[in-house]
């Protein structure tokens, strides 16, 4: 009978139940982040319970970064954010390959069959971040509060952090994922923390539509020119699935 | 007036300027302040033209005193005409910035009085924000040809980047569509910014004032005069090696004036054209190819149907095909199919192993283009014979059947009687490269 690992949907977690692996020799078929934990088990797979351990986490990560650098473990932690079905063995196969030594270059080679949809994986998920960045629209609330809703399809809240954080340093300001239900909370003073949303109904309300948010819908309908028009770059550089949270479309599609 | 009539107006009237990038400027946010300036640049929305938005892009003014041809606010079109405040365009940029719908601004202005007094208030937008209000944000100012150095001096202290537009590829059309204006006053600016920003950019000390550091940028009309493609990258070309220009922009000719020395007003853009010539300037900034080797004398304009990567390999298959496992990173660059990203992923791991037709398809390589012109061992000897007239109808996708149009307009010149395109003296081609063994058919 096969294993199948659960663990609780972090990196540090899912490399505490690799860990678990190599020291008890297990053989799994899949794993199942908490985030899944409602879909039906498979019958035919034993599950295998492994808690977020951060000294073994530790300790893997250190050994990532002799065998193959510092760049490899970043990259694994970001297709790792992709939450794609199926990564983590993705991942494993990787690491495995890497762990038993054979070729010494192969954590530097980013063809080879277990990296290459990897790199690309990782890839995506920096590009989504990349363009998030711009895609986040904040709105104003009472008390000079900023609030910003967003749906990414991957989880890359953590990702703008920093570029938020730099950008708005003295606003106050919260940037919350809907799909995931977890914010990022900006204070005045510059401090930056992750709290989770049980309850979402006073963030969403607090968006709204002002005088600024109708300027800009006007601004957006009076740049674009008439003659040139092509809904089909428009679909390819901004996928309809933004179009929710971007006041701009909304305004075009109405 | 309100500032909601004005904005409608003052940036409709500014769509036609291309630029809209906020790219190349590392700015860190003022201490107290807000905003800064990420060198990648960042889009925040596209509009529904397919083109992207990152500044909030507006004229001070659009009651100009000029008369150009091709311009949608030129001073003999009944339009509306609008004057922001300083103030209002600060709070508008400012708001905006706080939501995070801009990056920056871009601002730009028709020339209402002089050119000093238009620059003056151009500058005195950009300094308030910078000073007054702390403004880490990007901000592109449009420098006006015949503005005074001393204002030029001070706009390129608080801007990230300027431009000043070429409009139009030749001086002769140029003086012809915009009587009032001449190559000189658009280059005068322009070599000033150059020099100055060498100045600033030699020692570099810790108190030494960020000068420009997004560059130049500088914008021209496709299709209104009759200006050939050679024509045209042989002139961007020289903008990126002498002025040291970031971005030379094309835009196709919109026809939004009746005027008997333009397009009829029914021509439609030139889309595909803008497109091939932007797919060229890719070339050169990106791929590594010179201007000459692009287009020459002998094909002075760019095949509408195939890129023009595709074209000069067609033209050359004196260096075809390439084998991957050895060639350099130039040579690889230069193959159809294949861009940067995919060439450096093949040359990172081409030392580690041999590089698989199916991994090529996962790194993102075009095979249906590249496997013309590449050697690989899994490619039948077939497809490897390098016959371009042969290679060229395959790349080329089968063009959709289009209904004929009986009453099309015929096609109009701008200039009365167009002088055969010369490039200017100096800048020929020295030589060709080796004759090509077959040239390409059509």
């Amino acid at each position: 009978m096969s294993i199948c690992i659960s663990y609780d949907s972090t990196f540090d977690g899912f490399l505490s139940a690799v860990f678990e692996i190599y020291s008890q020799h297990l053989d799994v078929e899949s794993f199942v982040p908490d985030r899944d934990a409602g879909a039906a088990d498979d019958l035919f797979q034993q599950r295998f319970r492994v808690e977020a351990n951060e000294d073994s986490a530790m300790r893997l990560r250190r050994a990532i970064v002799n065998y193959a650098g510092e760049d490899v473990l970043n990259l694994l932690e970001t297709a790792f954010l992709s939450e794609e079905a199926g990564i983590e063995m993705k991942i494993l196969a990787f690491l495995r390959k890497l762990f038993t030594g054979d070729d010494p270059n192969y954590g530097k080679n980013p063809a080879s069959p277990e990296m290459l949809p990897l790199y690309k994986l990782a890839g995506s998920v920096r590009h989504e971040a990349g363009g998030m960045l711009g895609m986040v629209r904040f709105s104003k609330a009472p008390g000079d509060f900023y609030v910003a809703k967003i749906e990414p399809k991957y989880d890359i809240l953590l990702l703008m952090e920093s570029h938020f954080s730099n950008r708005f340093a003295d606003g106050n300001w919260v940037i919350y994922d809907a799909k995931r239900r977890y914010a990022l909370l900006h204070d005045k003073t510059g401090k930056c923390r992750v709290v989770d949303v049980p309850d979402d109904a006073a963030l969403v309300n607090a968006i709204n539509t002002d005088g600024y948010t109708r300027l800009w819908q006007d601004y957006y309908e009076s740049i674009a020119i008439k003659e040139r028009e092509n809904p089909k770059l428009l679909r390819r550089c901004l996928p309809v699935r933004y179009w929710k949270n971007l006041p701009e479309r909304q305004a075009a599609r109405f | 007036m309100d500032v909601r009539e004005k904005l409608n107006i003052l940036s409709a009237a500014a769509k036609y300027d291309v630029s809209c990038s906020s790219s190349g400027s590392r700015r860190s946010a003022p201490p107290s302040g807000l905003g800064d300036a990420c060198p990648a640049g960042i889009c925040h929305t596209w509009s529904s033209d397919g083109r992207c938005v990152s500044l909030l892009k507006i004229l001070l003014s659009n009651a100009c005193k000029y008369d150009c041809a091709y311009c949608v606010n030129r001073r003999s079109n009944d339009v509306p005409r609008a004057t922001f405040t300083p103030k209002e365009v600060i709070d508008l940029t400012l708001e905006f910035y706080r939501r995070n719908y801009i990056e920056g601004l871009f601002l730009s202005s028709a020339v209402v009085g002089s050119p000093d007094a238009t620059m003056e208030r151009l500058v005195r937008v950009a300094k308030e924000l910078r000073r007054v209000h702390r403004f880490g944000g990007y901000i592109h100012l449009k420098s006006i040809p015949g503005a005074s150095e001393a204002l030029l001096h001070e706009a390129g202290l608080y801007a990230d980047r300027t431009s000043v537009n070429i409009e139009v590829p030749s001086e002769r059309s140029l003086t012809y569509l915009a009587p009032e204006k001449n190559y000189g006053s658009v280059y005068g600016p322009m070599n000033y910014f150059a020099e100055r920003k060498i100045e600033y950019g030699g020692s570099r000390g810790r108190y030494t004032p960020n000068f420009l550091p997004a560059g130049q940028s500088t914008q021209m009309i496709v299709g209104a005069s009759g200006e050939s493609d050679f024509q045209i990258l042989t002139l961007s070309a020289g903008f990126y090696k002498q002025q040291r220009l970031k971005r030379v922009y094309f835009s196709g000719y919109v026809p939004v004036n009746a005027d008997k020395r333009l397009p009829a007003l029914t021509t439609k853009p030139p889309l595909v054209r803008e497109h091939r010539l932007y797919q060229a300037d890719w070339l050169m900034r990106f791929y590594k190819f010179d201007y000459d080797e692009i287009l020459d004398a002998k094909h002075p304009n760019l095949d509408l149907n195939l890129d023009p990567k595709a074209g000069w390999a067609l033209r050359h298959p004196e260096f075809f095909p390439v084998d991957l496992q050895t060639a350099d990173y130039e040579m690889i660059l230069r193959v159809p199919g294949i861009g940067v990203k995919s060439a450096q992923l093949i040359v990172s791991s081409r030392r580690y192993c041999k590089i698989r037709l199916e991994t090529l398809k996962k790194m993102g390589v075009v095979l249906k283009r590249a496997k013309y012109f590449i050697y690989h061992p899994d490619i039948p000897a077939g497809v490897r014979q390098f016959y371009p007239e042969m290679i060229r109808p395959l790349l080329i996708a089968p063009a959709k059947s289009q209904q004929l149009d009986l009453f099309s307009p015929p096609e109009t010149l701008a200039l009365p009687a167009p002088a055969p395109a010369m490039p200017a003296a100096g800048r020929l081609p020295l030589a060709l490269p080796a004759q090509p063994r077959l040239l390409a058919a059509g």
